[in-house]
């Protein structure tokens, strides 16, 4: 399988995750590190950048319920972005937009954290 | 048999004083013995380990000395010398003759007959005929001497006897069995071998011609005496070369005990790696053993453990990088060893490893002569260890730094070159051994889990519908085919009260035995509910209600739950995040896709508001197809997805033709699209086809 990669950055009010390559029940766990890390360090504002992301799988999925509640209940959201097309349908299908914030642009959601 | 025909022999022989009986006499004898000799030998045991030979032979010749010395000073031979001849005095005389003699006699052939099991240990071919040449020689000597009065002598005997002294000193050099004796009992055989030297010694001087027992000897018989002479002379040289070469060999007898425990102990750990079934017992054996090879004080072994393993038994602790479990110790407490694998860094200014983890980073062999004066050890002393010095050796297979055995020993340079040689062969045999425990472990756990997953494979089929409903109105095909031991998916089908039809098709995240207890779980409240609450939003809330409490917050179900009025051809239909189902029909193809999210994804008090509902009616011929992700997401090594583009071509090309026709032509376009390698995901469809107007 291709490898899996998980890039921090930070921006003024929030963190930037960046995904990339093939997010499965192999690499889930990677991921769910990475947003531990965030929580254990009391940051709630969190940016999943997916550009990169070119394949996700139902555990890769649920690494982001995993953490939204606890996120949620400290007045911070997962806000999801830069989706392509068929990562978006996996989300879609799911009924992710229902329930997540998901954007195009990664500014988009950056502005959301700075309303509010 | 034999006394009483010497006897007679003799009493004949006073009374006539003739010499031609002489003869007889001497042939009676002769004959006597050697019958004694062979049926003596008829009941002979051999005895491999010569050191109970030597006891015997100490015992018997003791014995036969202080018969003899005993009948000799209670009764000293009397006997007039006439013309080479002895004529006895009295009549008493005779029979102490013939006592005397035999006990000598019979104690000559035993002595002869345990001399040669010695002789004959570790044989080579040539053992065997010098010893038969030397009994020839023997008896050659003393038939010789038939037909001679006590005081007279032959040339052709002095010759024989020159010859049989030859003899012996050949037999005498077999002394190979000294080499393979530890260095106790080398000590016992320089004592043995002294006295028995001393002792044939002391019987040769007791048979000589001025001697009491001598004259007795000569009297009776003169072949009978060479023969007895012989054989003491016999048991003097070989036992005084035996004391000899012993001596000489008990130098070396330490570094000899050594290596012959090094091969027993070698071989023993050689049987170890054969009982690798109990792990406990291995290590065990493996210090016991390090134990005896070095003659160590104390000894223990670490197991050093990957990663999966540390968090399988999770009571190892970690060094640095590795974690180390002790897995064995002998004569020393696990604190203890803790405390000499702790380094005092407070006291030296730069870093100093711990023994351990100097060990761990050279992966060789390390000796520390002296404890108290390595700065690795020296620490020890703060905690009243008495330990002199200490070898350490990596137990490596496959080229991985499987373990560590340590040896110790009070004295301080207790470990010489040999011992690291030794213990470093030991541990390698060790390393193998663990390292086959462990393959047998694995693979022991690994069945175990193939036989959990058969069973739950065995109930996820029966989970399944058997059998479909078979119904006027429409025709039924479904198909379920887990990619893995277990899969995720689902489906099923009840008969609703209101003649309709409700059809669940399911995708449990997660794969595997959990995948399977959600869907067993899926399909109790699917069987329960559906009659008590047929809208299918109504049921997709409740069986979120029963179901989020208890999944995994990771873990979702994706399902479509649909009901079909078999009376009018409506399909009701709700989606809980799963893929959307296709109608075909002449008019076009679409998908089915209602709002939903999936279950387990939301809390229960807002689940509802996400789930819509639709409907959907059939014409005749409309064909419906519900399948799972494995179908769309199916997707060859370097290739892309089957998607849902070419899922709705396959359908819309084939829509008129019978259920299982569609089923079978979407398998089949899957299948090619994978280049026929097998699916990663399960993959599921069910095909309804309407056939009312």
């Amino acid at each position: 399988m291709s490898d899996f990669k998980i890039n921090f950055r930070e921006s003024a009010n929030a963190n930037i995750v960046d995904l990339k390559g093939y997010l499965d029940a192999h690499t889930a766990p990677e991921l769910e590190n990475a947003l531990q890390k965030l929580v254990n360090n009391k940051q709630y504002n969190i940016v999943v950048n997916c550009k990169n992301l070119s394949y996700i799988s139902s555990a890769g999925l649920g690494v982001f319920m995993a953490y939204i509640e606890e996120v949620r209940k400290n007045k911070g959201d997962i806000k999801l972005t830069n989706m392509s097309p068929k990562i978006f349908n996996v989300f879609d299908i799911l009924g992710f937009p229902l329930l997540y914030e998901i954007y195009n642009t990664e500014l988009e959601a950056l502005q959301k954290f700075t309303n509010h | 048999m034999l006394l009483a025909l010497v006897f007679n022999v003799i009493q004949k022989n006073i009374e006539m004083e003739a010499y031609a009986l002489t003869l007889f006499k001497d042939i009676a004898v002769i004959v006597g013995f050697t019958a004694l000799f062979l049926f003596i030998k008829l009941y002979w045991k051999r005895e491999s380990f010569p050191l109970k030979r030597l006891v015997a032979i100490l015992i018997l010749s003791v014995l036969v000395l202080v018969i003899t010395l005993l009948i000799s000073q209670i009764l000293p031979a009397e006997f007039e010398t006439k013309s080479y001849q002895l004529i006895p005095i009295y009549f008493s005389s005779i029979i102490v003759a013939n006592a005397v003699s035999t006990v000598l006699g019979v104690g000559a052939i035993i002595i002869l007959l345990l001399l040669k099991d010695v002789i004959f240990h570790k044989r080579r071919s040539y053992t065997g005929r010098n010893f038969l040449f030397l009994i020839i020689g023997l008896i050659a000597a003393s038939i010789s001497t038939v037909d001679l009065s006590p005081y007279e002598s032959r040339t052709v005997s002095y010759l024989l006897y020159g010859v049989l002294i030859l003899l012996i000193l050949l037999n005498s050099f077999r002394l190979s069995w000294i080499v393979y004796l530890s260095k106790k009992e080398k000590i016992l055989t320089i004592v043995y071998s002294f006295f028995l030297f001393a002792l044939f010694i002391g019987l040769k001087i007791n048979i000589s011609e001025s001697a009491n027992i001598g004259k007795y000897l000569l009297y009776y018989s003169f072949p009978l005496k060479i023969f007895i002479d012989g054989t003491f002379l016999f048991g003097a040289i070989y036992f005084g070369i035996a004391f000899i070469g012993t001596l000489f060999h008990l130098p070396t007898a330490e570094a000899f005990d050594r290596k012959m425990s090094e091969v027993s102990s070698l071989h023993y750990l050689s049987k170890l790696v054969t009982q690798v079934f109990d792990f406990e017992e291995l290590v065990n054996s493996v210090t016991g053993m390090t134990l005896q090879v070095c003659e160590a004080k104390s000894s223990w072994l670490e197991i050093i453990q990957t990663q999966a393993e540390t968090i399988a038994y999770n009571n190892g602790f970690r060094d640095s990088n590795h974690s180390v479990l002790i897995v064995a110790n002998r004569n020393i407490a696990i604190d203890e060893i803790e405390k000499i694998n702790s380094t005092s860094q407070k006291i030296e200014s730069d870093e100093v490893d711990s023994i351990r983890k100097a060990l761990i980073n050279e992966k060789k062999p390390i000796v520390i002569d002296n404890t108290l004066q390595d700065k690795r050890t020296k620490h020890i002393k703060e905690f009243d260890i008495k330990i002199g010095s200490m070898l350490v050796v990596p137990l490596i297979s496959h080229e991985q730094l499987i373990g560590i055995l340590y040896a110790t020993k009070d004295i301080e340079y207790g470990f010489d070159r040999e011992d690291v040689e030794v213990i470093s062969a030991f541990a390698d045999q060790a390393a193998i051994a663990i390292d086959n425990s462990r393959l047998i472990e694995k693979s022991l756990e690994r069945e175990r889990l193939v036989r959990e997953m058969t069973v739950a494979q065995e109930m996820q089929k029966k989970l399944l519908p058997q059998r479909l409903p078979t119904l006027d109105q429409i025709e039924l095909e479904a198909l379920s085919t887990p990619a893995f031991e277990v899969g995720g998916d689902y489906y099923d089908f009840v008969l609703l009260d209101n003649n309709k039809l409700a059809i669940v098709i399911g995708d449990v995240s997660g794969k595997g035995v959990s995948a399977a207890f959600y869907m067993a779980e899926m399909k109790g409240i699917f069987q329960s509910i559906c009659n008590i609450y047929p809208s299918p939003k109504e049921f997709i809330t409740r069986a979120n209600q029963a179901i989020s409490s208890s999944i995994d917050k990771r873990s979702f179900i994706s399902l479509i739950y649909a009901v079909l009025d078999l009376d009018t051809g409506v399909v009701t239909s709700a989606r809980a995040g799963h893929c959307p189902f296709l109608v075909a029909s002449k008019n076009g193809i679409s998908y089915v896709r209602p709002e939903g999210i999936g279950i387990g994804m939301g809390a229960s008090t807002t689940f509802e508001r996400y789930i819509k509902q639709e409907e959907t009616q059939l014409r005749y011929g409309d064909v419906c197809v519900f399948y799972t992700d494995g179908i769309t997401e199916a997707m060859p090594p370097e290739g892309e997805e089957f998607g849902y583009a070419r899922l709705m071509e396959v359908v819309r090309k084939n829509y008129y033709k019978s259920a299982l026709e569609i089923r079978d032509e979407i398998i089949h376009a899957v299948n090619q699209h994978m280049k026929n390698k097998s699916p990663q995901d399960d993959i599921t469809i069910i095909i309804l086809k309407w056939l009312k107007n």
